[in-house]
């Protein structure tokens, strides 16, 4: 695709010249900057605007995962060259870049409506699993998506402290007159949502507790290597740095902790998802169209009726078979024994009457 | 760590070599065809609602297992796992070694599944599908190779239909789902089901996905990519590697009822252990189990843990019961060039001997 597509190639070419200037800079030992990494960042991202609508739709996502993720891994060499370059010890570059990143997410800590957003490239991967999580549940919620981004729904919004205590006030207020009951559930609506962005955010916070744990137990973990195990390129500090994060993300997977956290969080979601569907029902009864409950009624009558088709057929089936064994049995028995006189051949009426009253029991049992 | 020799322009030299990769990998990318999934020949036999029954072509010259096997894969994936590319094919690998191999495509459910049950999935498809197989070979019963989830429907299938099945395998099937390094059912444990059901109706694909991502999110959602960045920037890996992504990524819904009785009886209350499992009116209780059983499991199994799957052994009635141990993950059982060595030609040996 990239033969019908010059202007991408071209691409590919300007970012390889970028890649060698910045290689040389680097090599020649000229400190690093924030801009160094700014334009690595902007280099990534123009890059994968370039690429967009240009692939197979797996191709492409395939693409952004990997620019995403090797945008997050130049940041990490890109901080611990910086550190080398500036003629630190190995050890003390290393430090220095996981101190900066630990002070770097202590400054979230408590932080309301804290999602992962702002922390440093590097460490996103903490926070990729509420990252992935929010862009799935945006794509399964029920309500318009500007909603999300009122104030107070969208997680990277929310203040709790100036968002729920004026709503509470709101949400508090009793319903009165005709529109008492719909007035009720859109006010519980809206708590409901609150609660939700409360467990969201309770489970982001912990996040952030293990991923400084987890930068401490990296440290002491680089501490206690020697000899072979040491890190001897930056691709073996990464894969080293994903081994002890797997590590502290597992064990805090398999808490009570994070049963609750994560428990709550999804059941608060799917509570206000239904209500949510409940409130979108009746607007849909109101306008005279069909909703949800009414197709699920239709749905569960069908399925039921299907359930009690295929037992049918297949009682018919086996009638039809014992009907023609005893059909075969008969006519064998009447060619062995030519002397005796002939047994009837079973009447067409007599199986009418046994099909019948198969057929009345199989009714009066999925009656039943 | 003193002894470490990291300088900077290693670093330096490491990214350039990584850009480069990427720029290589990138463009094969691009430039790559639309990903095919399942190679092996097959026919479709039966369809029913989304459901379909394949029988794959046999292998040319190779003496068949008058038996023939019927597939039985989870809801939650698709079944072209076991027939992702010629040379790691595990379908391939049971044909040429004399198996007669049929195989359950569940499709994808959509709202109007949304009722169907696990009675309807074990007691109406499966049992429906082994009917067809039945009357086409002219045999009383028929070989079931259950994976993952369907190797728990084909426990309650056999449980309940053991006149129509003369052989069953497990693969990296759940039975004691409540063993202490069990991650997924230790998440759903205070899971509201009902909730979810009923806000949602069916389960989204992308939930499970998201869940099943998130059981290693370091290694799954971020090392992959960075070895990905080596693997592509050889033209001749991109196919391989985009099967295995497309598989990971295709995720059916799971019809809502069904999913609401599976994670309640078998993850919640772990049933299959406990005792008390019903499917549709019918108590299924797997200790009536007596005929032969292989149970493969995999010993680096994040999803389904080796202890999972081993308590089968305690719990089934079968007296001609075998083990066998896996050394690799749930994915690499069907598609690692060893598993392709050793488990398939193991399968196959021992239906052979019991057929």
């Amino acid at each position: 695709m990239t033969e019908s597509n010059p202007w991408a190639a071209q691409w590919f070419k300007a970012h390889q010249q970028f890649v060698d200037a910045w290689s040389d800079m680097a090599k020649s030992g000229v400190p690093g900057n924030s801009s160094q990494s700014d334009l690595w960042a902007q280099s990534f991202d123009l890059w994968r605007k370039a690429c967009e609508g240009k692939a197979q739709p797996d191709m492409e996502l395939a693409i952004r995962k990997c620019m995403d993720m090797g945008k997050e891994y130049f940041a990490m060499a890109e901080q611990v060259s910086k550190g080398l370059t500036t003629g630190a010890n190995p050890v003390d570059a290393i430090n220095q870049w996981l101190e900066q990143m630990k002070q770097s997410l202590q400054q979230f800590s408590g932080t309301p409506g804290f999602n992962g957003a702002g922390v440093n490239d590097f460490m996103k991967q903490w926070f990729a699993p509420n990252a992935s999580w929010q862009e799935m549940v945006a794509g399964l919620t029920p309500m318009n998506q500007a909603m999300w981004q009122m104030p107070g729904m969208n997680t990277s919004v929310f203040n709790l402290g100036e968002t729920i205590d004026p709503l509470g006030k709101v949400l508090e207020a009793p319903g009165v007159g005709y529109f008492r009951e719909p007035q009720e559930k859109q006010q519980k609506g809206l708590q409901l949502a609150l609660e939700y962005q409360e467990a969201n955010f309770k489970f982001n916070q912990a996040f952030l507790n293990i991923a400084l744990e987890s930068i401490q137990g990296f440290q002491n973990r680089l501490l206690g290597l020697d000899g072979d195990n040491i890190p001897k390129s930056l691709r073996e500090l990464y894969d080293l740095w994903v081994v002890v994060s797997e590590e502290h993300y597992c064990e805090f997977a398999m808490s009570e902790e994070y049963q609750t956290l994560y428990g709550d969080m999804v059941n608060r979601l799917m509570i206000m998802r239904r209500h949510y569907g409940e409130i979108a029902d009746d607007f849909l009864r109101a306008m005279n169209l069909p909703n949800t409950r009414e197709i699920d009624t239709m749905q569960e009558r069908l399925q039921q009726v299907r359930r009690e088709n295929f037992a049918l057929k297949k009682e018919i089936k086996e009638i039809k078979a014992m009907l023609g064994q005893i059909n075969a049995r008969t006519a064998a028995a009447a060619k062995n024994a030519p002397a005796a006189k002939a047994a009837p051949v079973l009447k067409k009426a007599a199986v009418k009457k046994a099909v019948a009253r198969k057929a009345k029991v199989t009714r009066a049992k999925a009656g039943a | 760590m003193s002894n470490t020799p990291f300088r900077s322009d290693q670093v330096v030299d490491e990214l350039v070599q990584f850009n480069q990769n990427l720029s290589k990998g990138v463009k094969n990318l691009l430039d790559a065809d639309e990903i095919s999934a399942g190679v092996t020949p097959r026919e479709e036999i039966y369809a029913e609602d989304k459901l379909k029954l394949y029988r794959y072509q046999p292998s040319i010259g190779v003496v068949q297992n008058k038996i023939p096997t019927l597939i039985v894969y989870a809801l939650v994936n698709r079944p072209y796992m076991a027939d992702i590319q010629e040379n790691r094919s595990t379908i391939k690998g049971l044909l040429d070694t004399g198996q007669d191999i049929y195989l359950i495509d569940w499709g994808y459910p959509d709202r109007a599944d949304k009722y169907l049950t696990l009675d309807d999935y074990i007691n109406g498809y499966i049992d429906r599908c082994v009917d067809v197989m039945r009357e086409r070979h002219g045999v009383d019963k028929v070989n079931i190779l259950g994976i993952c989830q369907g190797g728990v429907f084909s426990l309650c299938y056999t449980t309940l239909h053991q006149d129509k099945v003369k052989n069953l395998i497990t693969m990296v099937t759940p039975v004691d789902c409540k063993t202490p390094d069990n991650m997924l059912s230790h998440w759903v444990q205070q899971m509201d089901i009902d909730a979810i059901v009923d806000a949602m109706g069916n389960l989204p694909g992308e939930m499970l996905n998201w869940t099943f991502l998130n059981l290693k999110p370091f290694q799954l959602m971020g090392q992959k990519y960075v070895s990905m960045v080596d693997i592509i920037s050889d033209e001749k890996n991109v196919k391989n590697f985009m099967r295995m992504e497309k598989w990971i990524f295709d995720s059916p819904d799971q019809a809502g009822e069904a999913f609401r009785q599976f994670i309640k009886d078998f993850f919640q209350q772990n049933k299959l252990v406990e005792g008390g499992l019903k499917i549709g009116e019918h108590p299924v209780d797997i200790g009536d189990i007596n005929i032969p059983i292989l149970n493969i499991f995999a010993e680096q199994d994040h999803l389904v843990p080796p202890d999972a799957s081993r308590a089968m052994r305690k719990l089934v009635g079968s007296k001609d019961y075998t083990e066998l141990s896996f050394p690799g993950g749930h994915i690499g059982i069907y598609v690692s060039g060893k598993a392709q060595a050793t488990v398939t030609p193991a399968i196959s040996d021992w239906l052979n001997k019991r057929c």
